[in-house]
């Protein structure tokens, strides 16, 4: 299983869809692993990936037009939009858990469609020429669709942590052992890194969102780790490692091999050109 | 019995700021290293004004979230090894380990990456910059992390090593927090030290040394401290060298003595306010003692510099930017 879905995103970077398309690709898949958490962890780091790719998209559609040293403030925006929704998802699954009986999860959903509502006024707010006006183009929408793919990727790793949306299991999984903060972190790399590494004139989207789907292994990585150490069943933890694994090596090679084709000149070692 | 335990805490406190000034130091020089913070610019905009350089673009991001990221994932490995009963003094430098191997990889990424984001401007990616930066950056790093991973076990354990006993299943004095959130905490805290205190050698030291109390720069200037040293090119390791002669025990110094204010305060306040030798029922007076304490001291310290500034102007000269 872990190959077959390993090669859809290789294809789809080959001829990578435009911005709509992805968010929309992406946004699919993650809502559909979301409100499914019954499925191996394996499944569930498909759609964090696909969560973080479309984070990563966004960050760049919003930082694209100049900001330099803020990139890495937009990606943390994000996942602290995420942190914020994830929580208020899993408080709704509690809430709404009884009413809605076996899918229960559709509720965390309301926790994802608030924050797209959020960020669209925050969006809207700074770029209000009454009260922020920083006029930055695209700010609204990238703004909705950071809020929305960082919760879709919060609850996506609460549910491999957790293996479920459960409130209480959360807490007792993912915020009493700190994984949070290893969450917050590695997820906002992901969404931000991917951008400020490549960040220059001759930046390209698909060597960008290539960086983003190797942290996101990484990231996969170490829960996969955590997974073997605490869950009870070992095979879910090793089949997540294995597979983050070759995503991980798969998607470091590619990067690491076009960016060096993509350079002014690979050397071993010289001289710096000299300036009268 | 209590006394040897307030004694011990105290012992411990001081562990803490030694193995925070270490942290510090380490993370200044390491941030010299690869050029993270304020100096990046400098690297990112040298070879967009025409000035090839040989120099690690370091990018990740700010200090604060990349150390962060380090001393989390190195503090999560740790405590999945401590949860399988592994001795933490296998289990904290393993943990820091597969941290610098992240760091690591983000350095290389980063790296790479800028220098392909900047082709029209024929910076070339020279192999060499590129591994021979890899391994200072990870064996600083690699302190730095290995530091604050071990303050973090500290805090998550102090009550227990301080020798305090369970009352109802929970040790008095054992953080609350678990180690990687512990970690998460004083990575970002040693990143922003580092990243507002460091930078020395591009604040002062090196780039401004020509001008009182370093005056601005014009931008044409920009980028040629990347170019030259003292003698041939100019690389990181230079930078670190220099650096290490007092930018970084400089920053390591900020560091130790805030974590040394904070917590010797807080301590004094809950011996003031009798929670100490018993570690029970305590009162907002050991709270206030505490924070009465921090506020003699803030108070101190801004008395000291205004003096200190004034004798280093009268000492120096005059400020010609005013």
């Amino acid at each position: 299983m872990g190959e077959e879905e390993e090669k859809k995103p290789k294809a789809e970077f080959k001829f990578p869809p435009d911005e709509t398309g992805l968010g929309i690709i992406s946004a699919v898949i993650a809502v559909i692993i979301v409100i499914l958490p019954g499925l191996p962890a394996v499944l569930k780091a498909v759609g964090v990936i696909f969560a973080l790719l479309w984070g990563a998209d966004s960050v760049r559609k919003t930082s694209k037009y100049g900001l330099g040293t803020g990139v890495p403030s937009i990606g943390v925006l994000g996942m602290g939009y995420g942190i914020v929704g994830a929580l208020l998802g899993i408080a709704f699954v509690k809430f709404m858990g009884p009413k809605l009986g076996t899918f229960s999860s559709v509720a965390a959903l309301g926790g994802v469609l608030l924050m797209g509502v959020l960020g669209y006024i925050s969006g809207v707010f700074s770029n209000h020429e009454k009260i922020i006006a920083m006029k930055i183009p695209k700010l609204e929408r990238g703004m909705m669709e950071l809020g929305m793919a960082g919760t879709l990727a919060m609850l996506l790793e609460f549910s491999i942590v957790a293996g479920s949306l459960n409130f209480a299991d959360v807490v007792d999984k993912a915020i009493n052992t700190g994984l949070i903060a290893l969450m917050f972190v590695l997820s906002m790399m992901a969404m931000f890194h991917p951008y400020n590494a490549c960040l220059g004139p001759d930046e390209r989207r698909p060597r960008t969102l290539m960086s983003s789907v190797e942290i996101s292994g990484l990231l996969c990585l170490i829960l996969g780790i955590v997974l073997v150490a605490t869950a009870t069943s070992l095979w879910s933890g090793v089949s997540l490692i294995i597979f983050s694994a070759i995503v991980w090596i798969v998607f470091y090679v590619k990067f690491v091999k076009a960016c060096m084709r993509e350079s002014d000149s690979v050397v071993g070692t010289g001289l710096i050109k000299t300036i009268e | 019995m209590p006394i040897e335990a307030v004694a011990m805490l105290f012992a411990w406190m001081l562990v803490i700021v030694f193995l925070a000034l270490i942290a510090c130091m380490f993370e200044d020089l390491e941030s010299d290293t690869g050029s993270q913070s304020n100096p990046n610019s400098q690297v990112q905009l040298a070879a967009q004004v025409g000035q090839v350089h040989r120099f690690f673009n370091k990018a990740i991001s700010g200090e604060a979230p990349a150390y962060a990221m380090y001393c989390t994932t190195a503090g999560v490995i740790a405590y999945v090894l401590l949860l399988k009963e592994i001795h933490p003094i296998l289990a904290i430098p393993i943990g820091a380990a597969v941290g610098e191997v992240f760091h690591v990889i983000f350095a290389t990424t980063a790296h790479i990456g800028r220098t392909a984001g900047s082709k029209r401007f024929e910076q070339p990616l020279y192999l060499d910059v590129l591994y021979g930066h890899l391994l200072p950056i990870a064996t600083h790093g690699f302190m730095a992390v290995l530091c604050i991973v071990s303050i973090a076990y500290i805090q998550s354990n102090l009550g227990t090593l301080s020798g305090y006993l369970p009352v109802d299943g929970v040790t008095p004095l054992d953080h609350p927090f678990a180690l990687p959130m512990l970690a998460f905490i004083w990575g970002i805290t040693v990143g922003a030290i580092g990243s507002s205190t460091g930078d020395i050698h591009y604040g002062t030291e090196r780039e401004f040394q020509d001008r009182p109390f370093g005056e601005g720069k014009r931008v044409v200037y920009h980028g040629k401290i990347t170019r030259y040293a003292d003698c041939g090119i100019r690389t990181q390791k230079d930078i670190v060298g220099f650096c290490a002669k007092y930018g970084g025990p400089c920053t390591g110094m900020t560091f130790g003595t805030i974590i040394l204010f904070e917590n010797w305060r807080t301590l004094v306040g809950m011996m003031l306010g009798r929670f100490l030798p018993a570690a029970t029922g305590f009162s907002d007076i050991a709270a206030m003692l505490g924070i009465v304490i921090g506020l003699v001291i803030g108070i101190a310290l801004i008395f000291g510099n205004v003096a200190f500034v004034k004798w280093a102007r009268k000492r120096y000269g005059p400020f010609v930017g005013e």
